[in-house]
């Protein structure tokens, strides 16, 4: 039988689909390790980038500080950070996994929103100050909208990430679908002695790699539906009216 | 813009091709069997798996056979024994120490295992041969399964045996590697031979995950070796094997056959004539907690001892 045939054989299988190490339980756990971490990181990537977009200040800092949750491997962090979780005593698994995808999951979200905000054409923005509009209102009705799409953009890349990095706390015998892969090689996967071995790594390879997919497909619909009306793509459109030539009766949708 | 798009495919599967070909060839040298020259004694590769213990007494073996005139490749730092096995039946590899009765749950898991070295060294013998594998006599040195407590638990449930767990076992955490739930020395030989059954089970990586998680209290009962050398450094309490789970894991050389002869042989016995589980263990120490290299601290032992 070839890998293929075995890891066909196992999805096949009544067992794999039940229990505490079935299929449902695991993809479950998954979902709340980095659930859990988006929850977390995105309202701090978000008000941080939306900050230094708007106020221009600390700009280079925070976004090279922010990188460094790309730029270290997030297998280090954890092992960083799990003696702590477990000084604080909050166990295994679960916390010290969330706080390492935490870290990865910060820098798409806050970089897009910097570079949402950052991108506002400024003349809107000076037009705006002109209206006599404060900050906070050319924040939350000009710049936000309009960095809309690269924020719900970096949400996404974001989440597709974390999916596909949490098999990492099984290391730390946190659940999830990590758990089939570090099990899988646990028990062994060369020789005769070894089918289970190879069935769990490749099957759940494959099930983190569907579920990352589904996770990019799903958010790019969300991405599609969320954002607001018009702002889907930047266009001058003028609306016929009595007059077109006349500056009130056009629109200018950007 | 088709031609240079068939240039830069013929260049990338040229370059993948060269990358192939260096992996394939790996490191390792032909391992010939003397006779070339009256000085010349040919070249044999020592291998060992890539944990400490291992690495020490490969290193060992190493050495003496470099210090008898051979060509010695050392390769110490092969996975696991599913690497190494199939690298020694191919040739790769000629000689790697060995743990016997672990050795014979995996090429023989219905076997019922082995009490003694001997009984081991035994009921391997025609499954190496098919191989093209032997074991030499073994060592006195042993590294078994261990199950670990901190000496607040000890005291707190009075446990200094892994028997005295069977009543309390429902209300603790073990914590051990993912495959204890099928290795035969571990979970399934605990319900078996003790009756012992853990409330929950924490899959974790052998070190210092584990010892972490033990002295945090995360988990309650921990699985190390016994010959780590942690297990007194940190002051934890190897709850005795009363009803002798644990087998008969000796650490034994593993030859080639094609390989072996009788230098060879009384060079290696030698060495495992000097190894036992208490002169191993500070060994380890060394490697683990200081840091040291494992060559040095095998050359160290074997100058202590006279073989080099």
């Amino acid at each position: 039988m070839s890998v293929l045939q075995e890891v066909i054989t196992w999805f096949g299988e009544a067992g794999t689909w039940t229990g505490s190490n079935g299929i449902p339980t695991r993809v479950q756990e998954h979902l709340m390790l980095s659930g859990t971490a988006l929850l977390f990181a995105a309202p701090v990537a978000i008000a941080v980038g939306l900050f230094i977009g708007h106020t221009r200040k600390a700009e280079f800092i925070t976004v090279t500080i922010a990188n460094l949750g790309r730029a270290i491997p997030s297998f280090a962090i954890l092992a960083f950070v799990f003696p702590f979780t477990l000084e604080l005593g909050l166990g295994l698994g679960f916390w010290p996994t969330v706080i390492a995808l935490f870290f990865l999951a910060i820098p798409p979200i806050l970089t897009n929103t910097y570079v949402g905000v950052k991108g506002v054409d400024q003349d809107t923005l000076e037009a705006a100050r002109g209206m006599g509009m404060s900050g906070g209102q050319i924040l939350r009705t000009i710049e936000v909208p309009l960095a809309a799409r690269l924020i719900v953009s970096g949400l996404r890349t974001s989440s597709v990430q974390v999916v596909a990095t949490a098999t990492l706390g099984a290391v730390i015998a946190s659940g999830g679908l990590g758990r089939y892969i570090v099990d899988g090689f646990a028990f062994g996967t060369f020789g005769p002695n070894g089918v289970e071995g190879r069935q769990m790594v490749v099957g759940g390879a494959l099930l983190v790699a569907a579920l990352a997919l589904l996770t990019e497909v799903g958010l790019g619909f969300l991405e599609r539906l969320m954002v607001p009306r018009g702002m889907t793509e930047p266009r001058l459109h003028v609306t016929p009216g009595p007059d077109p030539r006349s500056e009130e009766m056009a629109q200018t949708t950007a | 813009m088709r031609r240079p798009r068939s240039y830069v495919l013929g260049a990338a599967l040229l370059a993948f091709g060269l990358v192939l070909g260096a992996c394939g060839s790996g490191g390792d040298e032909d391992t010939g069997t003397g006779g070339n020259e009256p000085e010349e004694k040919g070249s044999v590769t020592v291998g060992s798996d890539g944990f400490y213990e291992a690495q020490i007494v490969g290193a060992m073996y190493a050495l003496v056979l470099e210090d008898a005139g051979y060509d010695v490749e050392s390769r110490l730092d092969l996975d696991s024994r599913e690497v190494r096995l199939p690298a020694m039946e191919s040739g790769e590899i000629d000689i790697a120490p060995e743990y016997i009765a672990s050795l014979l749950s995996v090429l023989d898991p219905d076997s019922g295992g082995a009490t003694t070295p001997e009984e081991g060294a035994e009921t391997l013998a025609p499954l190496l041969e098919d191989m093209g594998l032997e074991l030499l006599p073994h060592s006195e040195a042993v590294d078994v399964n261990a199950f670990v407590v901190s000496q607040d638990t000890a005291d707190e449930l009075g446990l200094a045996a892994v028997s005295d767990l069977a009543d309390v076992a429902g209300e603790l955490t073990l914590g051990a590697p993912p495959e204890c739930p099928k290795r035969p020395y571990c979970i399934p030989g605990l319900k078996d031979t003790y009756g012992v059954e853990f409330g929950d089970f924490k899959p974790l990586e052998y070190g210092a995950a584990t010892i972490q998680a033990l002295e945090a209290g995360a988990i309650d009962v921990a699985l190390l070796f016994s010959t780590d050398p942690l297990i007194s450094q940190k002051g934890l309490v190897l709850l005795e094997d009363d009803k002798d789970l644990q087998q008969a894991d000796n650490i034994t050389p593993l030859v080639r056959s094609e390989v072996l002869n009788d230098e060879i042989a009384e060079l290696l016995n030698a060495v495992s004539a000097a190894l036992t589980t208490d002169n191993i263990t500070p060994l380890n120490a060394r490697v683990l907690v200081d840091q040291e290299d494992p060559e040095d601290v095998a050359r160290d032992f074997l100058e202590e001892q006279g073989l080099l």
